[in-house]
């Protein structure tokens, strides 16, 4: 079982209860389940037998995870709790226990890819599905690049596996990267921008892990636009909330507050801590098709937590955060290529 | 429970929950039902980790105020039927299990900090609140409660006022009994009442005391009102090596006798010193006993308590001085000792064995337990630190552990080991002058040696559970009172 990977998270989270502060979905639906204990304990009575795997509550349970990584990071020897949770969900699917509203939602990612790529340069912008809904992303990027005078080409039509492998569908979620990765080599680009912290997970680290190996460099569009150095200033106060990806799955990705700073903004900080995560379950890429009710209340905790909810300017490096962000609360979110190119 | 969760009955009593709570928050879910059936005691966890089935509740309820908690009670004692409070489950006594199934009353949707004072500098808040959450949110308007427990992450403060709970800097700002105020209670037949405002007074016996320290046997906590304390200036810490544990336990009795007020103060017996400070540390220190402390508060009063401080230990007692280095370094790991790779854990058995004594008999307490875990049972280790100190005594934190070869495969031989060693220590405890706990509560775990500990006052508690609680229906079978 994939889960057997995992098994000194197992044996480690089962009884911990030191990061359920941190536990995105417990804070908000005040479960004991959804704490990486709980979770844990359930998976450690699946290896011993007692609890199975095809238990519809067991199963609601693992795929409820905002897989946010806060407790991971929290986490003084940082066990994998994430990792475990992903293997089950593949132990899931591989049993053919996933929920039919899961399959069903796997079915939809593997279908829709149809990868267009337009425009010249050696700059490759990929334009995921949350970056092109929210309409605004992509246009900023293009704005600051026609300044920059940098022509770039775009790439868009399909999820690169990351939807996939966090419903649990790996050999899929393998193919779909693997499909990517040729229209990037055919492409001729030397550089992948993303806005989406999620693909850009998916490009520096699930890629290299299933042995795929992109000629091309991967950038966030935080890191490429700094590496830009513009003269552009946006001395404004601001709250940038932490993206999961960028922050716990990737060390504290240092270029997003970098940039803040190079533009000159001010960046309070928000909410009480900077620990918990305010992007309303990023990591989980697909919680708004799993459960739509924990994305709303995970964005509502983020808009109790703000200082002035009306006036403050929130800043996200998350196409998806601002999007659930938008949809949920009335909370004036941008992403920092919006910030950005409104200083143009 | 009375009725089978097969009978329309079952379906009735959860209709009528849904009608108070609304059916989001009353849960039947296995996993959730699971979640409530292991908390932070030894037993639990070694039934599970033995592939054995842990007592589920049939419900778990999630109420938002005092009016819904106070209609689930009074529905829970017309059909008799067990509730049991729930806040982090981070209890280490299994005070939070569903021995009998019935109700647990999960109390962490009950978040809100209600009200800062800044005038009287008090806070408060719905009791279900995670104890970190508060401190946060205190911490934003520049407060702190100073409740500094190592379980900050998980409790809730209706937990740990329901067990007496305590923190890192109970030295100066006490335990949570100290901090409280006063509270909102929903008694075990419904009633939604309030202790008094302030916990100073001659207006008659304490109530708030009296539900402090309850663990859910007499009535939910559904609201407190704690002391705040402006963050302070300066917080300085400085540690020292003594050569062994009478000279450092000598070095901090006067230090607590000299009336100077540290905010804490830590010691570690050789054992621990070695087997824990050092690998937590990583850090090389000489052969002795390893006692930390500290001051807080304006900078120059800081430096000052710090500089007499520094002459018991050194010119009376001859600690060795690591420096504030040395005392910083546990402020800033303090939680790190908690965290697993740290932190014992199954297979092996382990538990904590704290009680409270003064001065004079403090000592005296230790080496009783010691001398009866390390002869009656040569196979475990015992190891101890004194955590929390009142100008009158200390508490100690001892722990015995058995490596997993050591412990019985079977589940009940192992729970009958386990429990042979806590009667004999905490009975050492008790005939050398401790008690059987001193911050951790009684739960199942010792609740049958209550009686020993109270002795003629016992029929005074249960006289006091017979009256508030006529239908037993609130945590029975825990505190050494009576089951269903
Ligand atoms: C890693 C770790 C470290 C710890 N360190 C400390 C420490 O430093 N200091 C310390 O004091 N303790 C510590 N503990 C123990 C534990 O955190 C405390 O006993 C705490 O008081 C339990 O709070 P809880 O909210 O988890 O309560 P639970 O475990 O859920 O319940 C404890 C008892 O209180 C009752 N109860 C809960 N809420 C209410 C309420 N609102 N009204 C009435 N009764 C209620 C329950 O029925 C039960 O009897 C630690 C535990 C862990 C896991
Ligand atoms: S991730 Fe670390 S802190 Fe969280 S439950 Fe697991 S072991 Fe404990």
């Amino acid at each position: 079982m994939h889960i057997d990977k995992y098994t000194d998270a197992i044996l480690n989270c089962r009884f911990c209860f030191m990061c359920r502060h941190l536990s995105g979905i417990g804070n908000v639906a005040f479960t004991e389940s959804d704490t990486p204990r709980v979770r844990a304990s359930l998976l450690y009575g699946v290896t011993t037998g007692r609890i199975q795997l095809d238990n519809p509550d067991v199963i609601a349970c693992l795929y409820r995870h905002d897989l946010s990584g806060a407790c991971r990071r929290n986490c003084v020897k940082h066990f994998d709790e994430i990792g475990l949770n992903l293997a089950a969900r593949a132990d899931i699917v591989a049993s053919g226990c996933a929920p039919a509203s899961i399959q069903a939602l796997a079915d939809s990612l593997m279908q829709t890819a149809r990868w267009t790529v337009d425009g010249s340069g050696e700059v490759l912008y990929f334009v995921d599905l949350y970056t092109q809904e929210t309409g605004t992303v992509a246009a900023a990027f293009a704005k600051i690049m026609a300044k920059a005078k940098v022509s770039y080409q775009t790439v868009s039509g399909g999820c690169i596996g990351k939807g996939l492998k966090t419903l649990g569908y790996l050999p899929e979620a393998a193919a779909a990267a693997k499909q990517f990765a040729a229209v990037v080599e055919k492409s001729g680009a030397k550089t992948v921008v993303v806005s989406n912290p999620a693909a850009y997970d998916a490009l520096v680290n699930d890629f290299p892990a299933l042995g795929i190996k992109l000629a091309a460099t991967v950038m966030h569009t935080s890191e490429y636009i700094l590496s830009l150095a513009l003269p552009w200033q946006n001395p404004q106060e601001v709250y940038y909330l932490e993206s999961d990806f960028l922050r716990n799955y990737n060390s504290d990705l240092p270029a997003p507050h970098s940039l803040l700073q190079a533009v000159g903004a001010k960046n309070r900080p928000f909410g009480t801590n900077d620990e918990e995560s305010y992007t309303c379950g990023e990591g989980a890429v697909l919680l708004p098709r799993i459960d739509a009710s924990l994305v709303e209340k995970l964005a509502q905790y983020i808009e109790a937590r703000a200082d002035a909810p009306s006036t403050d300017r929130i800043l996200v490096a998350s196409p998806y955060t601002k999007l659930m962000l938008g949809k949920y609360t009335s909370l004036h979110v941008q992403t920092l290529e919006e910030f950005v190119a409104e200083a143009i | 429970m009375l009725v089978s969760s097969n009978s329309y009955m079952y379906e009735m009593i959860r209709s009528e929950l849904t009608d108070i709570v609304g059916s989001e928050f009353v849960c039947t879910h296995e996993a959730d039902k699971f979640g409530h059936s292991i908390d932070y005691y030894w037993i639990p966890e070694m039934w599970h980790d033995r592939g054995m089935e842990t007592p589920r509740p049939d419900f778990v309820i999630s109420p938002a105020n005092a009016q819904e908690v106070s209609k689930v009670i009074k529905l829970a004692n017309h059909y008799h039927i067990p509730v049991v409070p729930w806040g982090g489950g981070s209890g280490s006594q299994g005070g939070a299990l569903p021995i009998f199934g019935g109700i647990i009353m999960d109390m962490k949707r009950m978040n809100k900090l209600i009200r800062i004072d800044r005038e009287s500098l008090t806070v408060t808040c719905q009791a279900g609140i995670i104890a970190q959450h508060l401190e946060w949110s205190c911490n934003k308007e520049g407060f702190s409660t100073m409740h500094l427990p190592a379980s900050i992450s998980c409790a809730t403060i209706g937990g740990f006022l329901a067990h007496r709970g305590t923190g890192v800097l109970s030295t100066k700002y006490g335990k949570i009994e100290d901090m409280v105020l006063s509270l909102e209670v929903v008694t075990p037949t419904g009633e939604i009442i309030r202790t008094l405002p302030v916990p100073r007074h001659a207006s008659g016996p304490d109530l708030t005391l009296l539900f402090t320290g309850s663990e859910g046997t007499l009535g939910i906590i559904t609201e407190a009102t704690l002391k705040l304390h402006p963050q302070p200036e300066a917080r300085e810490f400085r540690a020292y090596i003594f050569k062994d544990f009478h000279t450092a336990m000598s070095a901090g009795a006067e230090l607590m006798r000299s009336r100077l007020q540290p905010c804490a103060i830590r010691l570690y017996d050789e054992t621990e010193t070695i087997t824990h400070v050092r690998k937590v540390f990583n850090m090389e220190l000489a052969q002795g006993s390893y006692l930390v402390f500290g001051f807080d508060g304006r900078k120059d009063i800081t430096a000052c308590q710090m500089k007499y401080a520094r002459e018991i230990m050194e010119d009376k007692y001859q600690g060795q001085d690591l420096g504030s280095k040395g005392g910083d370094l546990w402020w800033e790991n303090k939680y790190k000792f908690f965290y697993p790779g740290f932190m014992f854990h199954l297979p092996q058995a382990f538990g904590t064995l704290d009680t409270v004594a003064t001065f004079d008999k403090i000592e005296a307490v230790y080496w009783a337990m010691k001398n009866v875990v390390t002869e009656n049972f040569p196979q475990a280790r015992f190891i101890g630190h004194f955590s929390h100190w009142y100008e009158w005594g200390c508490m100690l934190y001892a722990r015995f552990i058995f490596e997993p070869q050591d412990v019985p495969k079977d589940p009940r031989e192992a729970v009958a080991l386990y429990n042979r060693v806590w009667n004999m220590a905490i009975r050492a405890a008790i005939a050398n002058g401790g008690v059987i706990n001193e911050h951790h509560g009684v739960g199942i775990k010792l609740g049958h040696l209550m009686k020993e500990l109270y002795g003629p006052a016992m029929p005074v508690l249960e006289g006091i559970k017979k009256q508030l609680d006529p239908n037993n229906i609130m945590n029975p079978g825990k505190m050494g009172f009576k089951g269903v």
